[in-house]
C-alpha cells in the first residue's frame, strides 16, 4: 500500500509531462491503416499521365499561339488551392464519397441528391468521351501496330476508320469491352486496371527516354524515314504557313489552355475518396497530393520541355493545326497521325516493335483502365440514387450469379452508347473542354461545400474546447480557402463559356445535350417525387428531412 | 373480396430503424426525433450503440486537458460541461481523471476495460431514460445488441421499462413477428458477440423454427447477408491493412453466409441489417427486402429506414433516410 502510493506521485508527474491520448477498445471496422506512400499511389493511379497529349493537342489545335509551361503551372496551383479545401471536407466527412457525399452532408441532403443525378449522367457522358478519345486514336494504334508487326494491311486498316460514323461504332466496341470486363469480380477488374496503367505509365517513361536520349537532328531525319518524304519536317511548317497557322507565344493563349490543364490534373486528389482508411487523414492526404501534384508538374513540365527541345514549338502548332484544318495537304506529307502528339513522335524515333506497340496502345488502353474505374463510380452513384427511391430499386440489384451489378451496368452502357453517337455524329464542339467543364463544375461543388461549411456544419470541424477566439479565425480560414477553390473553379468556367467558339459551339445540339446532362437530375428527381405521391405511401421528401436532435 | 385486400394492403405499422450509432448523443437524439418526424409506430436501434473510444480528460490545477480531434485542448474546469457535450456529439467518452488514475489505465487493460463497460452501461441507461422521458408512449422503442456492444449493456436494457430488447427472442409487432440476433461470423477484431458461420445458422433456425406456421416475419439480424451488395468492405490483410489493388483500396463482400441461407430459406418480409456503415442500401433476395440503412455516426448525421407494413404483414413500401 505504501509503496503504490509512493509510486503515484512519479507516475502522476510522467502522465502530466505527456499529452493524453485517446483509449480506443477493440471494436469491428477500425481501419485507419493507409499511410502518405499508398495514398500517394492511389491519387497517381488515378491520373491518365497519357491523356496529357490528347489536352496538349487539343490546345495546339484550339488556341493560336499556344505554349502549355504556364496552363501546366497555374492548373497545378488551382488544385493545391483545391487540395486545402478538401482537406477540410475530409475532416468534417472522414469517409469514402466525394462532391455528391459534401454537398448532401453539408448544403443539403436535397442538394446532395439532385448532385448526384446530375454526376451519374455527366459520368455516363464522360465513359463515352473517354471511348471515343480511344477510338479516335485506333487509327494511330493500327498504324503503329502494323508497322511493329511490318503488317500494311494492319497499318492501312486505320485509315478506313477515320470517318465520323467509323468513329462512333469504335467508341461502342470500347463501351461494350469496358461493359463485359465489369462483368468479371472486382478483383480482377481491380488487376485488369493496375496493368493497364503500368503498361501506360511504361509507355511515358519510355518515350522521355527516347526524347531525352535523342537530338533535334535525329527527330527531322527520322521523320522524313517515318514519312517516306525527305524534308517532311520543313514542308508540314511550310503548309501550315500557307494554311495561316500563326507561330509563337501569348499569354492570352496560355490562359485559355488553362482548363484543358485542370482537366489534366483531374484525379490528383481521389485519396480523399479513401479517406475513411487513411492513418491521420488530413495529413496523410494533404502530403499524398501534395507530392503527386509536385510529381505530376515535374513530369508534364519536364515532357513540355523536352517536346519543345527535340521537336520544336514551331512543329507542334504546324501539326496539330494542319492537321485538323487541312488533313488533306498534312496527309500528302505524313501519315504520322496529327492529334497522337508525344506519342506520335514517339513513333516517329522508335526503332523496334515492341516500343512501337507501347506507344501505339497507351491511349486506348488508358482509356479503358479510365472507363472500368468510371463505370464502377457511375453504377455507385446509381445505387445511391435508387437507394433515395429516385430511381427503381432494381436498378441496384445485385445479380446471384456474378455478384454484379448487371442492372445499372447494362443502363449505363445504353445511355452511353447513346452518348458515343451523340459526341461522334452531332459534333458538338471540343468533347475534351465539355469534358473540361465537367470536373470544373465538380471542383466548384467542391469549393461550394468548403465554403459553406463553418456555416451549416461548424460542428463537424471544430475541435471541441476550442476559444471563442482561435473558433472564429479557424473557421475564417476555413471559409477563405473554400472562398479561393470556388473562385479559381469560377475561373475555369468562365474561361470555358468566354472562348465558348472553341470550348463548345453554342449550337441548338450542344445547349440541348448540356441541358440534358446537367438537368436531368432535378428533372428525375420532380418526377420521381410526383410519381411516389401519386402511388405510394411514403413521401420522397422525407428521406431528406433534418431531424432535430432536440 | 376486393375490398378485403385492398383493407389488408393498408398500412398497420410503421417503423423506423436506424443501426450502428457507436455512442453518438446527436444520433441517439435524432433516433428519438424520428419517432415524431416519421410517424413511426416503433423505433428499433439495431445494434452497436456502444462508442468505440474514451477521451482521458486531465484535471491539473483548475485547468481540464484532452486531446481532441488529434489536437491537444486546455479549457477552464468551468468548460467541462461543453466539453463533454461536444465529444459526446462525436461517440466518444469523456472521462475525468487525475494524473495517476491516467497512469494506471495506461498500464491496466483489465481497469481500461472495466471503464469502457462502465461508461457502456451508464450511457445506455441515460438513453433508456430520455427515450421514456420524449417518446410518445404509444411508440414502442426496440434496442437490440451488435457485435460491438457488450454483454452487460444487455441488463441495463433488460432492466428498464420503457425499452425493449428482445435479443435472440420473438417479438410480436402486430401485422409480423420480428427475430432479433446481433451475433456476427468471426471478425478480424475478435469482438464481443461473434460465432461460427455454423453456430450462427443454428441460432436464427431455432428462433425461427418458433415462428408459428404463415405468421409474416422480420428478421433483424445485425450481420448482412453475403454478396448482397449490403456487406461490402475494404478487403484486409493479416496485419489489419487495406489490401490496395489497380490504386483502390479493394472492397469484398463480407457479410454472413448463414444469414443469407436462412433469408433465402425462411423468406422473411424484411431483413434489417447493420455492421457496415459504408454499405447503406437496399436489396431483395428472393422476396425478401433486405435493408442496410449504413451509419454516418461520426458526422452527426442519421441514417435510417423507415418501412410501411400492411395489415396482411406485406412490406407496402420502404424509404431509405438521412437526416
Amino acid at each position: 500500500m505504501t509503496s503504490s502510493e509512493a509510486s503515484v506521485p512519479a507516475e502522476a508527474a510522467r502522465a502530466s509531462a505527456q499529452p493524453t491520448r485517446l483509449f480506443v477498445r477493440q471494436t469491428s471496422g477500425l481501419v485507419r491503416e493507409l499511410g502518405i506512400p499508398a495514398a500517394t499511389g492511389i491519387s497517381l493511379a488515378s491520373v491518365a499521365v497519357v491523356n496529357t497529349f490528347i489536352n496538349f493537342n487539343a490546345g495546339l489545335t484550339d488556341f493560336t499561339k499556344s505554349d502549355m509551361y504556364l496552363p501546366l503551372v497555374a492548373a497545378a496551383v488551382i488544385w493545391l488551392v483545391a487540395m486545402f479545401a478538401y482537406r477540410y471536407l475530409l475532416r468534417a466527412v472522414p469517409r469514402a464519397g466525394g462532391e455528391y457525399v459534401y454537398l448532401s452532408r453539408i448544403v443539403s441532403p436535397a442538394a446532395g441528391s439532385v448532385a448526384g443525378l446530375g454526376i451519374a449522367v455527366v459520368f455516363t457522358y464522360v465513359l463515352s468521351t473517354n471511348a471515343h478519345f480511344a477510338a479516335q486514336f485506333t487509327p494511330f494504334m493500327l498504324s503503329g501496330l502494323g508497322s511493329a508487326f511490318h503488317s500494311t494491311a494492319i497499318a492501312n486498316a486505320g485509315t478506313h476508320l477515320t470517318s465520323n460514323i467509323a468513329i462512333a461504332w469504335l467508341s461502342v466496341v470500347v463501351m461494350l469491352i469496358v461493359a463485359a470486363l465489369s462483368l468479371f469480380s472486382v478483383k480482377i477488374v481491380a488487376r485488369i486496371i493496375f496493368w493497364l496503367i503500368v503498361v501506360q505509365v511504361l509507355a511515358f517513361v519510355v518515350l522521355i527516354g527516347m526524347l531525352a536520349f535523342n537530338s533535334h537532328a535525329d527527330f527531322t531525319s527520322a521523320l522524313a524515314t517515318y514519312s517516306n518524304h525527305p524534308g517532311a519536317f520543313q514542308d508540314i511548317i511550310a503548309a501550315a504557313k500557307s494554311n495561316g497557322v500563326v507561330f509563337g507565344t501569348s499569354i492570352a493563349s496560355a490562359v485559355a489552355i488553362i482548363p484543358f490543364m485542370v482537366l489534366n490534373y483531374n484525379g490528383v486528389l481521389y485519396s480523399y475518396y479513401v479517406g475513411g482508411e487513411l492513418r491521420r487523414p488530413g495529413r496523410t492526404y494533404l502530403y499524398a497530393s501534395a507530392i503527386s501534384i509536385g510529381v505530376l508538374v515535374v513530369l508534364w513540365v519536364g515532357v513540355w520541355a523536352l517536346l519543345r527541345a527535340r521537336v520544336g514549338l514551331t512543329f507542334m502548332q504546324a501539326q496539330a493545326n494542319l492537321g485538323a484544318a487541312n488533313p488533306t495537304a498534312y496527309g500528302k506529307i505524313t501519315s504520322l497521325n496529327s492529334v497522337a502528339g508525344g506519342l506520335g513522335y514517339g513513333m516517329v524515333l522508335s526503332s523496334d516493335p515492341i516500343t512501337k506497340i507501347l506507344f501505339a496502345t497507351a491511349v486506348p488502353l488508358a482509356e479503358i483502365a479510365v472507363n472500368l474505374a468510371f463505370l464502377t463510380v457511375t453504377t455507385r452513384v446509381l445505387f445511391a440514387q435508387a437507394f433515395d427511391r429516385l430511381l427503381p430499386v432494381g436498378v441496384a440489384k445485385i445479380s446471384d450469379r456474378n455478384h454484379a451489378p448487371n442492372v445499372a451496368i447494362s443502363i449505363v452502357l445504353v445511355i452511353g452508347i447513346g452518348f458515343c453517337f451523340l459526341t461522334s455524329l452531332v459534333n458538338l464542339g471540343s468533347i475534351v473542354a465539355l469534358q473540361s467543364l465537367f470536373f470544373a463544375l465538380i471542383l466548384l461543388a467542391g469549393g461550394i461545400s468548403a465554403t459553406v461549411l463553418p456555416l451549416r456544419r461548424s460542428d463537424l470541424i471544430e475541435t471541441p474546447g476550442m476559444a471563442e477566439e482561435a473558433r472564429r479565425q479557424w473557421l475564417r480560414k476555413v471559409t477563405l480557402v473554400g472562398a479561393a477553390t470556388t473562385v479559381l473553379a469560377l475561373f475555369t468556367v468562365y474561361e470555358l463559356v468566354a472562348h465558348s467558339s472553341v470550348y463548345g459551339k453554342f449550337s441548338w445540339e450542344s445547349i440541348l445535350t448540356l441541358v440534358i446532362v446537367l438537368g436531368a437530375g432535378p428533372v428525375i428527381y420532380l418526377i420521381a417525387r410526383s410519381v411516389r405521391k401519386q402511388r405510394n405511401s411514403l413521401d420522397l421528401t422525407m428521406a431528406m428531412r433534418e431531424l432535430p436532435p432536440e | 373480396m376486393l375490398r378485403g385486400k385492398k383493407a389488408s394492403r393498408q398500412r398497420a405499422l410503421r417503423i423506423y430503424f436506424a443501426t450502428d450509432l457507436h455512442g453518438s448523443e446527436v444520433c441517439f437524439r435524432k433516433f428519438l426525433a424520428a419517432a415524431k418526424v416519421y410517424e413511426a409506430d416503433v423505433i428499433i436501434l439495431g445494434g452497436d450503440f456502444a462508442g468505440k473510444a474514451i477521451v482521458p480528460v486531465l484535471t491539473e490545477n483548475g485547468m481540464l486537458r484532452a486531446r481532441a480531434g488529434g489536437e491537444d485542448v486546455t479549457v477552464p474546469e468551468s468548460e467541462w460541461d461543453r466539453l463533454a457535450a461536444n465529444l459526446g456529439k462525436q461517440g466518444l467518452y469523456p472521462v475525468r481523471l487525475e494524473a495517476a488514475e491516467l497512469a494506471r489505465l495506461e498500464e491496466d487493460p483489465g481497469a481500461l476495460d472495466r471503464l469502457f463497460r462502465d461508461e457502456i452501461s451508464a450511457q445506455m441507461k441515460r438513453w433508456c431514460d430520455l427515450a421514456a422521458e420524449r417518446l410518445d408512449p404509444a411508440v414502442r422503442c426496440i434496442i437490440t445488441p451488435g457485435n460491438d456492444d457488450p454483454l452487460d449493456a444487455d441488463q441495463v436494457l433488460a432492466a428498464h421499462d420503457r425499452v425493449e430488447c428482445p435479443e435472440l427472442e420473438l417479438c410480436d409487432l402486430g401485422p409480423v413477428t420480428m427475430a432479433s440476433l446481433g451475433v456476427v461470423p468471426t471478425t478480424p477484431w475478435n469482438t464481443e458477440r461473434e460465432c461460427s458461420e455454423d453456430e450462427l445458422g443454428k441460432q436464427i433456425d431455432e428462433m425461427l423454427e418458433q415462428v408459428p406456421s404463415g405468421q409474416p416475419c422480420i428478421l433483424n439480424l445485425h450481420c448482412p447477408p453475403y454478396a448482397s451488395g449490403l456487406d461490402e468492405a475494404p478487403e484486409l490483410d493479416d496485419t489489419l491493412k487495406p489490401v490496395i489493388r489497380g490504386g483502390r483500396p479493394s472492397i469484398i463482400p463480407v457479410g454472413s453466409h448463414a444469414v443469407r441461407e436462412a433469408i433465402k430459406r425462411y423468406q422473411p418480409v424484411v431483413g434489417l441489417h447493420g455492421h457496415i456503415h459504408e454499405s447503406r442500401g437496399a436489396q431483395k433476395i428472393g422476396r425478401t427486402l433486405c435493408v442496410n440503412p449504413g451509419s454516418d455516426y461520426s458526422s452527426g448525421v442519421l441514417r435510417g429506414a423507415v418501412i410501411d407494413i400492411a395489415q396482411d404483414g406485406s412490406c407496402l413500401d420502404f424509404l431509405l433516410t438521412t437526416g
